[in-house]
């Protein structure tokens, strides 16, 4: 894809990262306090999950009020949804002679159920219960992500801290594949016959920029893009349209070009996308270390954030090293994420 | 490395697909009459609802999700008008939607089948991941993700199209139209693409949706949309799409997209923040990208619920100051309801309007203004006036606030 000279050049610092997941269907589901606790009932797990990641980073962060205040908050969201417990009681009290009944639905419906089921269905509460939490008052956004979205999200975040509009901005993503909705549409498309392995989880990065960007050893953020408008079937072939991620990636980045680096972390939506992208990172980069974040199961639109924590973590043992991280989403569409140890 | 000028950013079209009209600019005419579209609902029987009234389209319509009928005609009236020519790589798509909608039977399907019928033999009311992965089968052929998704209707304009930039979808409720616009303005700002179709659809008039904000206590039990009006009681659901096509070139352009601002309240879920500080913030941070300290017109989020627009009122007058008193306001929902995900899009059509045609769009329904909302309401019929600076505001539940300044091209 031409890009022009005129793009602006993102370079932020990760200044923490936290993740939460992935948790296989099977796998008893964190309990861990939140700051109020009786926001709990009112959260999807996406929107709790999310929550308890952001509160560690917060901790790790010491932020002031005035300071998180201003913090921005960008989160690549998948369907919330209901629980299923709330969705069927609203249900179960509608059915008349063993049919639904839309009278019934609104006469005995709606006080069967928990009152507060709306702010499970929208999918900005996944962002919005953390930023409340913990007092986020800055630039934001949800960004509706099957999988590879959720790199915009961050992308989003890098800009508006190079920019200017925050100083500080938090970015990820959550998600929850166990969702039973979620899992009948998987069963549906093909995917869970394919061998995707459902699972929940969040993973945030906080980026910024100021007089801390820079400084030797720190995780750098150089690029991120996702290349939603080239996105085609996972079973094409999609070399191409992941060349057109990476070379506006390499763009925001103020680069032409990219040297091996030393990890490629994968990000793919499902064994399909899997198999694309070791394709492509094989080809483009044969002296790689790969790795993917989906062989511990597929989060959806958590697993790009997954992957940049990832990369991340090797960065951080890695003096002057360089990580790449691929992202594939169900429709095809990719992402791509530049990220470096400044060298001493 | 010194980041290059922003750029410029020209509103080159804009459509909508309204319960009034299915043209905006037939819908433009009948707005400045005062016309309202609320009526009771009939799509479906709302007996026993807390709101029985809509803004509903209800014109026939093909077989599918109703967002695609809706996105599709609002944006091809918009990119019909803007006569753009860009490379596709150059053009990128924002929406702001929320999820369609399953039939009834497979909801209910699915939920049995995770947790039972009640009084079935163990049937405990929780999940259970075996009787799901037994029982789903059938239903789960019947969720399309494809089609049901938030972002099918911005992959689908993408399509009609041809936009191979980035096709981004903004789920921020009440506030994911003005976002998605909020996010195509910083694409072409920063130099990531040249131009974008952009905008925001609500398809609500859905038991579903109905049934959560009636659960919220947050509808008009009257059916009666009156933004500011001191017998306000609630929303009415509405629905709609409205789309804008913006450009980093001018062409024959009037308008400009000149500022942007976003902020969280970071207050309650159940309450808006009663000192609106986090409204007054995006509107501040859209005024001062502006480089402006007061506009002409506030296209009010307006929602005509009793709190929320006295602690509107109260934030434009902290913004604005005395030139609040100088500034007309009014609000899209009296007339065409509260179309959730494409509401911010909405808003800033009339803003749009206001300042191309010199003409304010009145607040429908509004007779009697709350002493506690003064300010320069547009009653009955539109008013005539030179515009030539427009802030819209957007509000979601959760308290993502995102808020657009317009203003004639200089």
């Amino acid at each position: 894809m031409p890009r022009a000279a005129e793009v602006w050049v993102i370079r932020v610092v990760i200044a923490h990262h936290a993740a939460r997941g992935p948790y296989l269907a099977d796998a008893a589901p964190p309990d861990e306090p939140l700051a109020n606790p009786r926001a709990r009932k009112m959260m999807s797990r996406a929107a709790y999950l999310a929550a308890l990641a952001l509160a560690d980073v917060m901790r790790a962060l010491g932020l002031s009020a005035d300071e998180r205040a201003r913090a921005g908050y960008f989160l690549g969201v998948g369907g919330s949804a209901g629980s299923l417990e709330d969705v069927g009681a609203l249900l179960d009290a509608s059915i008349i002679d063993g049919a639904f009944s839309l009278p019934a639905f609104g006469d005995r419906g709606l006080p069967a159920c928990n009152p507060l089921l709306a702010f499970q269905l929208m999918n900005n509460f996944t962002m919005c219960h953390g930023a409340i939490l913990e007092g986020l008052g800055g630039p934001n956004g949800a960004l509706f992500s099957r999988g590879a979205g959720t790199v915009a999200a961050i992308a989003e975040a890098a800009h508006a801290v190079a920019t200017g509009e925050c100083e500080l901005a938090i970015a990820g993503g959550a998600d929850v594949a166990t969702h039973p909705v979620t899992l009948a549409e998987l069963a549906r498309d093909g995917f869970l016959a394919r061998g995707l392995v459902p699972a929940d989880g969040a993973g945030l990065i906080a980026l910024r920029a100021g007089a801390a960007a820079g400084a030797a050893g720190d995780v750098v953020l150089e690029g991120a893009a996702h290349a939603s408008g080239r996105g085609r079937p996972l079973d094409d072939a999609l070399d191409d349209a992941l060349d057109d991620a990476l070379a506006d990636a390499l763009a925001r980045a103020g680069r032409g070009s990219i040297a091996e680096p030393d990890v490629v972390v994968l990000a793919p939506w499902g064994p399909p996308a899997a198999d694309a992208l070791r394709s492509y990172a094989a080809a483009r980069f044969p002296g790689a270390r790969t790795s993917d974040t989906g062989t511990r199961g597929d989060a959806l639109a958590a697993s790009p954030a997954l992957a940049v924590i990832d990369a991340a973590r090797v960065l951080q043992a890695t003096p002057g090293g360089r990580a790449l991280v691929l992202a594939l989403g169900v429709d095809g569409d990719p992402g791509a994420v530049l990220l470096a140890q400044e060298a001493a | 490395m010194t980041p290059p000028a922003r750029r410029s950013v020209y509103v080159r079209g804009v459509g909508a697909f309204t319960p009034l009209a299915p043209t905006w600019s037939a819908t433009v005419a009948q707005l400045a009459d005062g016309a309202c579209a609320i009526r009771e609902i009939t799509a479906f029987d709302a007996t026993g609802f807390p709101c029985r009234h809509a803004a509903a389209i209800d014109r026939e319509l093909p077989d599918e999700d109703r967002r695609m009928p809706y996105a599709r005609a609002a944006a091809r009236e918009a990119w019909m008008q803007a006569r753009l020519a860009v490379a596709s790589a150059r053009l990128g798509v924002f929406v702001g939607a929320e999820s369609g909608r399953g039939r009834w039977a497979t909801v209910l399907g699915l939920a049995r089948a995770a947790r039972g019928a009640p009084g079935a033999p163990g049937a405990s009311g929780a999940f259970d991941h075996a009787r799901f992965a037994r029982e789903a089968r059938p239903w789960a052929d019947r969720i399309d993700a494809s089609v049901l998704s938030p972002s099918a209707v911005a992959v689908a304009l993408a399509h009609e199209v041809g936009a191979h930039g980035p096709v981004e979808t903004v789920s921020l409720a009440c506030a994911s139209g003005s976002a998605a616009i909020v996010e195509a303005a910083r694409a072409i700002r920063l130099g990531e693409i040249d131009a974008a179709l952009c905008g925001g659809v609500g398809a609500d008039v859905d038991p579903l949706m109905l049934a959560g904000f009636g659960l919220l206590g947050i509808l008009s039990p009257r059916g009666v949309s009156c933004p500011f009006d001191a017998h306000r009681d609630g929303f009415v659901v509405g629905e709609g799409a409205a789309m804008l096509v913006l450009s980093a070139e001018r062409g024959d352009a009037v308008v400009e997209l000149a500022g942007i601002g976003r902020s969280l309240d970071a207050h309650r879920l159940t309450a808006p923040d009663p000192e609106g500080s986090g409204a007054a913030r995006a509107m501040s941070a859209a005024l001062a990208d502006a480089g402006l300290a007061a506009v002409d017109y506030v296209q009010a989020h307006g929602t005509s619920t009793p709190l929320n627009d006295r602690i509107e009122v109260a934030a434009i007058r902290r913004v604005l100051g005395a030139a609040a008193d100088r500034a007309r306001v009014s609000s899209s929902k009296g007339a065409l309801g509260h179309w959730v995900a494409g509401a911010g899009a909405l808003g800033a059509l009339y803003a749009y309007h206001a300042i191309a045609a010199g003409e304010i769009l009145p607040t429908a329904n509004l007779r009697t203004p709350d002493p506690l909302c003064d300010v320069p309401h547009v009653i009955g019929r539109a008013v005539r006036a030179d515009v030539h600076a427009a802030l819209a505001s957007s509000f979601a539940f959760g308290g993502a606030n995102s808020c657009l300044v317009l203003r004639r091209c200089g």
